[in-house]
């Protein structure tokens, strides 16, 4: 087995409702995968799927563990920052650390108290005195500390101010990441993270609807910025998705040779936002 | 296993600090109330010919006399660490939920038994052994108090208080007492970290609300009140005390007085422990305790909270 997260047909459902409906994926090792998918697409259900704290049919299997019944052993190598309010508020720093080096083999404690020395907090500071940037600053340094395989994110920046973002993956990736290691996180703001990104997976109403690495997306995804007379003609070449701005036709095009479309406009790679809407707006259509 | 259970006590010393500021409150109000019981009782004409009289006293009259009044000391004591119990168990579980936090204490390599057993020993182990310090540190400042008092007066404090205290009858019982409440009340403790693990809102007036109805109701239905005994006898009737009749001597006459000043009367004599872990009510007691426990870490793990 090579894959770090393989997933064949898990769902999941919550009553008539499914969640996460007949899913399969790969993770492999050393990857920065980028969940996105809109509110109530069914991420966080996957995600705590991968993370054994809910259960689901199908064939999960993460680090080679059946995440749902194996949880002990699972959380030994996996780290996970659900939201930036998670942290406990009553809990001083000092106790934060202190537990953790406890009940956590894999964390160190010199290594968290190296980066927390380049933030402002305390040590003696509770949580609940602190911002909530600097919340995040201790999550992530904490998690940083914990020599775990895997690392997901959901929506970790929620509610942070931009410096605060920048900051966030900045050390994520100087700090944390190495070829070792591997990295699920799903934002709204995929802008911010796009260029961080090794591969990308869409889920909307539960299903995947695109999973690929991000260098094969300008292989596979064109934008042509065409005016309406040449959009007559593009889209004989059945766009996946298509939007007016400013008079004039933007359509993207999915698995099709960009010399085909030569000449009828600008071409470019869609960023991930857009293939996003693409995606999402074009199935519905 | 062990180190990590020790650093999940820990932690729920440091997230509910009532566990030891309840019992220090207390402390603080007995010293004080010892205090102020002092400068009235100089008030009283001929003191100091009382402290004659205990002088005069056989050495176990004034140990027994002693006892009795640590025994007073420690009441409030049992009464607050109950209370205590009660609200600890019902927010241990709870509180966690409630501010989100869950999920960060999900994501340590702590299973859901771990955890939840942390709250159980706890609520069975670490606020009894808590409070039993504290009792413990209240009878020594109440006793110095006094025994300052008593060398103004004139009296040997030694004599009359350090030589005839029966520290350790008194506070092994004390300590035998303090941990076979919480066993004796397990089924409760375990219905409130159930009640702790699932309620959404208000886990005090939920865990209440079956203790009050379900007699009410079996009453109008059927008339007849076996639940309401059933939890009568639970709540009061802790059979530790086997040997109660020894306590009617302290409530008897002049004549058993004098009687009770010349026998050795323990605490711990009053105790019948092997006839309390031999009781079936207390083990019936610990498997529903057991039974409750185990669903709340039912819950824990399998509650699927769509967020």
């Amino acid at each position: 087995m090579t894959s770090l997260v393989s997933a064949r047909n898990v769902s999941k459902s919550f009553g008539n409702f499914r969640a996460v409906d007949d899913v399969s994926f790969d993770i492999e090792k050393g990857r920065i995968m980028g969940l996105i998918g809109p509110n109530g697409a069914g991420k966080t259900t996957l995600l705590k799927a991968v993370l054994g704290l809910t259960d689901c049919q199908g064939s999960l299997s993460v680090l080679g563990l059946d995440p749902f019944r194996q949880r002990k052993e699972l959380m030994q190598n996996i780290c996970f920052i659900a939201d930036v309010a998670v942290l406990p508020r009553w809990i001083r720093v000092s106790q934060l650390l202190d537990f953790l080096q406890s009940v956590h083999p894999k964390f160190s404690r010199t290594r968290a108290e190296e980066l927390l020395q380049k933030t402002d907090i305390n040590a003696k500071s509770k949580v609940r005195e602190l911002s909530k940037g600097m919340v995040t600053q201790l999550h992530l340094s904490i998690i940083t500390a914990i020599d775990a395989k895997l690392l997901v994110l959901d929506e970790p920046t929620i509610g942070l101010d931009i410096i605060f973002r920048k900051e966030f993956y900045g050390n994520l990736l100087n700090d944390y990441f190495d070829e070792e290691r591997t990295i699920i996180i799903t934002t709204h703001q995929v802008e911010e993270i796009e260029n961080l990104l090794t591969d990308v997976m869409f889920i909307n109403h539960g299903k995947v609807v695109l999973d690929s690495q991000m260098d094969d997306i300008p292989e596979k995804y064109v934008e042509l910025l065409a005016s309406t007379d040449n959009a007559a003609t593009a889209q004989t070449f059945n766009p996946i998705y298509e939007k007016d701005v400013f008079g004039k036709k933007v359509l993207t095009f999915e698995g099709i040779d960009r010399d085909q479309l030569a000449g009828l406009g600008e071409l470019r790679t869609p960023d991930i936002a857009d293939l996003f809407v693409a995606k999402v707006k074009g199935e519905a259509a | 296993m062990i180190q990590s259970q020790l650093a999940l006590l820990k932690r729920e010393i440091w997230e509910h600090r009532a566990i030891f500021v309840v019992p220090v409150v207390v402390a603080v109000v007995m010293a004080l109330t010892s205090l102020t019981g002092q400068v009235t009782i100089n008030d009283i004409e001929h003191i100091d010919i009382a402290v004659v009289g205990a002088t005069n006293m056989p050495e176990s009259a004034r140990g027994i006399a002693l006892s009795g009044i640590m025994v007073g000391l420690s009441s409030p004591f049992v009464f607050a660490m109950w209370i205590l119990t009660i609200f600890y168990t019902l927010d241990s579980l709870y509180a966690e939920r409630k501010d989100r936090s869950i999920l960060f204490w999900r994501s340590i390599p702590c299973t859901d038994f771990e955890t939840v057993l942390s709250k159980l020993l706890t609520a069975v182990i670490v606020i009894p052994l808590v409070t039993f310090v504290i009792i413990m540190a209240t009878h020594l400042l109440v006793l110095l108090n006094v025994s300052i008092w008593i060398d103004f007066r004139g009296g040997s404090a030694w004599h009359l208080i350090w030589a005839s205290v029966p520290f350790i009858d008194n506070w092994t019982a004390t300590l035998v007492l303090l941990l076979a409440l919480p066993l004796w009340l397990s089924p409760f403790i375990g219905w409130f970290l159930f009640v702790s693990a699932f309620s959404k809102r208000s886990p005090l007036l939920i865990a209440a609300s079956p203790i009050v109805l379900l007699p009410l109701l079996e009453k109008i239905l059927f008339g007849s009140v076996v639940v309401a005994e059933t939890l009568f006898v639970r709540a009061v009737k802790m059979p530790l005390f086997a040997g109660l009749d020894n306590m009617d001597l302290l409530f008897q006459g002049e004549d058993h007085l004098e009687t009770l000043a010349n026998t050795e009367l323990s605490l711990l004599g009053l105790m019948d422990l092997g006839g309390f872990l031999a009781n079936p009510n207390l083990w019936l007691g610990l498997l529903v305790c057991g039974l409750f426990t185990a669903a709340a870490i039912y819950v824990r793990r399998y509650r699927d909270e769509n967020l």
